[in-house]
């Protein structure tokens, strides 16, 4: 059957400054086992072909929104910064803090004393966690997906980090990785590998900022392995100021009983392109994605999510919810692959997208791609504004107008946001959108 | 209409698999200008007519065949096609020849004029001319036009050069600039303001040549007030190698215009091995131009190796409304790629799309669809239903739907699904007594309900059949 992959090239297809040469100076230095790793993701980016606006995967959004050749990827040191506490951080076990200076790791609960969790810059995680990361590291796309720029952030991430966690171990109060960049036109690469080993329970938030006027470009790439009966759950916020440009890839391989929850907030940046794919690759394993997006000004949103299926019975499901306004576009691609054989699959994917002005946009490819029977697999997707009938219940019983609309925006995305397990992160996501809704 | 007869054992492989031997004139392989001048020589047709085709054709040289749809078939050569064959039949003569009679009585069409009981007047094309139009006067003492397409050309030249590919221009994709080039016959209609049109009309296409391609072209046109419904029904012999089909179908509906458009597509649909076949590229589009109007599409897709095809609807009109009602059903190696396209341009427009795939064997069975609202298209409407029945562990069946709203006011909803017969669903019906092929086939056919209602009585009848034969052999 024909696939959207394209056909490779002979001569290797660079995209700006991230050349062979670019790769020497990543490797300089670096553990064996890490030059290993970047290499490989160099061959096989080196030789996917450009994004261009006749692919498929570009079709709704040009490269040119995103001019690589403009940016340059910052070399960030292998330094401690001084933490700064930031008044949220009490939520949460443990920080982790990057910015185009250096990083910091600050435990606060004291987590990572015994061997039971371990949280690691990449560079000390192929020291001292060699055999893990070998074979974690790289592992949790599916294979016959091309993502170029995936490999990309495989060849040239400037930051990384390892989250392992042991059988049976839990962290009560979650991980932030807090990533702020405010150097003009550079790019910011952080990797992510999480492995939960058995029964494992914990939570990462992530939130990315920049300052409003600073533009910015960051690829990011996280990958998460989860075995029998792991939870995991991801609540990755993109909050860049209006310069901001995201493209970023997340992955997860669920196992027998496993279960991740990966939560996208895109809301901030000025163009954005996230892939957030799954692979439920034993019986019974369980996947949710939720993504919230709002696009205003003029914010373009590029979600794809994929929804691998290559065990039986196995779950997933997923909602996106999404507004438009002003000039803002919005794209969301989705797919569900049963592969075959693949029986007692049980699939959803649901897509409802609120358009609030008439120059704002809002596409929906919702696709099954299914190779096997006894399964259910289904999908859904809307499109409308705030629905006068709702608004008049509210308004009849004494709520202002303006009042009414915000509630009915709000309660449109509680059905994701509700799942979110940071209640600081909630907060302010509701706090965002009112603000972004707010002229209406 | 056709009638079956469940217990013949042709019927249970391809029952249209045969060929008609008979004289016939056909040009040599290839397409070239020479070839094209040909076509439109044998047709007699005007000069601007063949300055069309010759544009269309020189457009079609600088395109790509399309690549993006979910299938799979080696590149087709072309120049290995023979553009026209038709009966030689004695001019003079109107009498149809013989061995052509049979053939339509062994497939069931009434070319009998005294056959009045059917009432459907129908025009049949044997592989590249229309051979017959029956029950002409009725529809001319009320002004409709029904006709082949190269009469048209000849006695309607203002009608066909106001509406021939402005629903479908020449350059609309690579099959539709191939056939604007090298179309050789299909059906004109024309329905006068005010007129509902007494019958059904209906076309009839049957490939009977091999290594021929049928490139055919139907142009509808519904004037203010008109209201008409068409059916279109194709065969072809079985043979091993693979014949083209790419035909062009556009429908024009003015101010408060209605028409239904049917379709039960029976192409033969190659060996259990996949060898032979139809290739089915069609382009189908109806134009709402006028306000209020309708263009209703109902399709049952049963046979032909590839299907390519998405009729579709441009909603200009204000208030016009489209609707899509169609069963795809694939088995052994069969491929089909279809759906429709819902353009919102005019303010309030309605859209409607019921989909319904069966997949069988090792098929492979795709619903693509674009529901698009332009900035303006207030209050535009839309509700999309894709199902998908999987029969049998090999098949596939996906489900592409590209949805695109830049409208705050439109709302549209789309939901698919895809299953399989579920095991209660057949223990319940077998616990009752009834045979698992019966049950099977019960359950398929209650799938299919929501398209089938809206099919034409005889069709509908027609197409249940038509599909309990398909499924024999394929559950259990």
């Amino acid at each position: 059957m024909p696939t959207l992959n394209l056909p490779l090239t002979d001569e290797p297809a660079v995209l700006g400054g991230f050349t062979e040469t670019l790769l020497e100076h990543a490797r300089k230095g670096e553990h064996a086992l890490l030059q290993a790793k970047r290499t490989a993701s160099y061959e096989s980016y080196a030789h996917i072909p450009n994004p261009d606006r006749f692919h498929e995967e570009y079709r709704r959004m040009d490269p040119d929104l995103f001019k690589i050749d403009n940016f340059q990827r910052l070399d960030i040191p292998l330094e401690d910064i001084p933490y700064e506490e930031a008044e949220e951080d009490a939520h949460y076990d443990l920080i982790i803090s990057v910015t185009p200076n250096g990083f910091c790791i600050q435990d606060r609960n004291g987590i990572t004393a015994d061997d039971a969790i371990t949280v690691l810059p990449l560079q000390e995680a192929a020291q001292s966690r060699t055999t893990l990361l070998e074979q974690a590291m790289g592992s949790a796309m599916v294979a016959e997906e091309q993502r170029k720029f995936l490999d990309l952030n495989g060849a040239f991430w400037n930051v990384g980090f390892l989250i392992h966690v042991k059988k049976k171990a839990e962290i009560k109060g979650g991980i932030l990785i807090r990533y702020h960049n405010d150097r003009p036109d550079s790019i910011l690469l952080p990797r992510l590998v999480v492995v939960a080993e058995q029964e494992s329970v914990f939570s990462i938030a992530e939130q990315f900022t920049s300052p409003d006027g600073v533009s910015t470009l960051c690829i990011s790439g996280r990958e998460f392995l989860l075995e029998a009966a792991a939870d995991v759950k991801l609540v990755s916020l993109q909050g860049w100021g209006d310069q901001g440009i995201h493209i970023g890839e997340d992955w997860a391989r669920v196992k027998r009983d496993a279960r991740v929850n990966l939560f996208s907030m895109t809301v901030g940046g000025k163009v954005s392109k996230m892939t957030v794919g799954c692979d439920v690759c034993e019986p019974n394993a369980n996947a949710y994605l939720g993504g919230v997006f709002f696009a205003d000004r003029k914010q373009h949103f590029d979600q794809k999510t994929l929804q691998y299926h290559s065990a039986p019975d196995t779950y997933s499901n997923m909602l996106y919810k999404g507004a438009v306004k002003d000039e803002g576009y919005s794209v969301y691609q989705g797919i569900i692959r049963a592969l075959k054989n693949c029986v007692g699959v049980d699939s959803y994917q649901t897509n409802n997208n609120l358009v609030l002005d008439p120059t704002a946009r809002a596409d929906s490819i919702p696709s099954l791609i299914i190779d096997a029977d006894e399964l259910a697999c289904s999908h859904g997707a809307t499109f409308g504004n705030i629905d006068e009938e709702q608004l008049y219940y509210l308004r009849s019983r004494g709520i202002p107008e303006g009042e009414a609309r915000r509630m009915l925006v709000l309660g449109f995305f509680d059905e994701v946001i509700d799942r979110i397990p940071f209640e600081n992160m909630r907060d302010h996501l509701h706090e965002v959108i009112a603000r972004k809704f707010g002229a209406l | 209409m056709p009638e079956f007869d469940t217990d013949s054992d042709l019927i249970k492989e391809y029952k249209y698999g045969f060929f008609t031997d008979i004289e016939t004139d056909t040009i040599p392989k290839g397409l070239n200008e020479e070839v094209i001048a040909m076509i439109s020589g044998k047709k007699n047709e005007p000069v601007w007519m063949l300055e069309w085709r010759l544009k269309a054709y020189r457009r079609w040289l600088k395109m790509k065949s399309p690549r993006w749809a979910y299938l799979d078939y080696p590149e087709i050569d072309f120049q290995n096609i023979h553009y026209y064959s038709a009966p030689k039949q004695n001019v003079d003569s109107t009498e149809l020849d013989p061995e052509l009679m049979k053939t339509f009585e062994r497939l069931g069409i009434p070319m009998n004029e005294r056959d009045a009981l059917s009432g459907v007047a129908m025009d049949v094309v044997f592989d590249s001319v229309s051979v017959g139009t029956t029950h002409k006067e009725l529809l001319e003492e009320q002004g409709i036009i029904f006709c082949s397409i190269s009469e048209a050309i000849q006695k309607h030249p203002e009608l066909v050069k106001k509406y021939l590919g402005t629903v479908v221009p020449p350059g609309d994709n690579y099959y539709a600039a191939l056939n604007s080039a090298v179309f050789t016959d299909g059906s004109f209609c024309y329905i006068p303001k005010g007129v509902t049109c007494p019958v059904e009309l209906s076309t009839y296409f049957r490939i009977n040549a091999a290594d021929t391609g049928q490139f055919e072209r139907t142009l509808i046109v519904c004037d203010d007030h008109a209201t008409c419904s068409y059916l279109e029904g194709c065969t072809a012999p079985s043979r091993d190698t693979n014949q083209l089909h790419a035909a062009v179908v556009e429908i024009v509906a003015l101010d408060h215009a209605e028409v239904k458009y049917s379709t039960v597509q029976n192409w033969y649909a190659g060996d259990k091995e996949g060898k032979g076949g139809i290739y089915n590229f069609v382009t189908k589009r109806g134009h709402c131009r006028g306000i209020k109007s309708k263009i209703s599409w109902t399709q049952v897709e049963v046979g032909a190796a590839i299907t390519w095809k998405y009729p579709g609807c441009v909603l200009e009109g204000d208030g016009s409304s489209g609707e899509f009602y169609s069963v795809a059903f694939t088995n052994n190696k069969m491929q089909a790629d279809t759906g429709t396209k819902m353009i919102h341009l005019g303010k309030n427009t309605t859209s409607t799309i019921v989909s319904k795939g069966i997949s069988a064997g090792q098929s492979s069975n795709n619903y693509r669809g674009l529901v698009r609202v332009y900035p303006g298209a207030t209050h535009a409407r839309n509700h999309s239903a894709c199902d998908s029945l999987l029969i049998g562990r090999e098949c596939s069946a996906n489900t592409f739907p590209y949805i695109e709203s830049e409208d705050d006011t439109a709302v549209l909803a789309h939901e698919a699904t895809t299953s399989t017969i579920s095991e209660e669903q057949l223990f319940y019906l077998k616990s009752r007594g009834i045979s698992e092929e019966d049950a099977a086939s019960m359950v398929v056919r209650g799938f299919c309900k929501d398209v089938f209602k809206h099919l034409p009585l005889e069709f509908s009848v027609e197409a249940v059949k038509l599909l309990e034969i398909k499924l024999e052999g394929s559950i259990g």
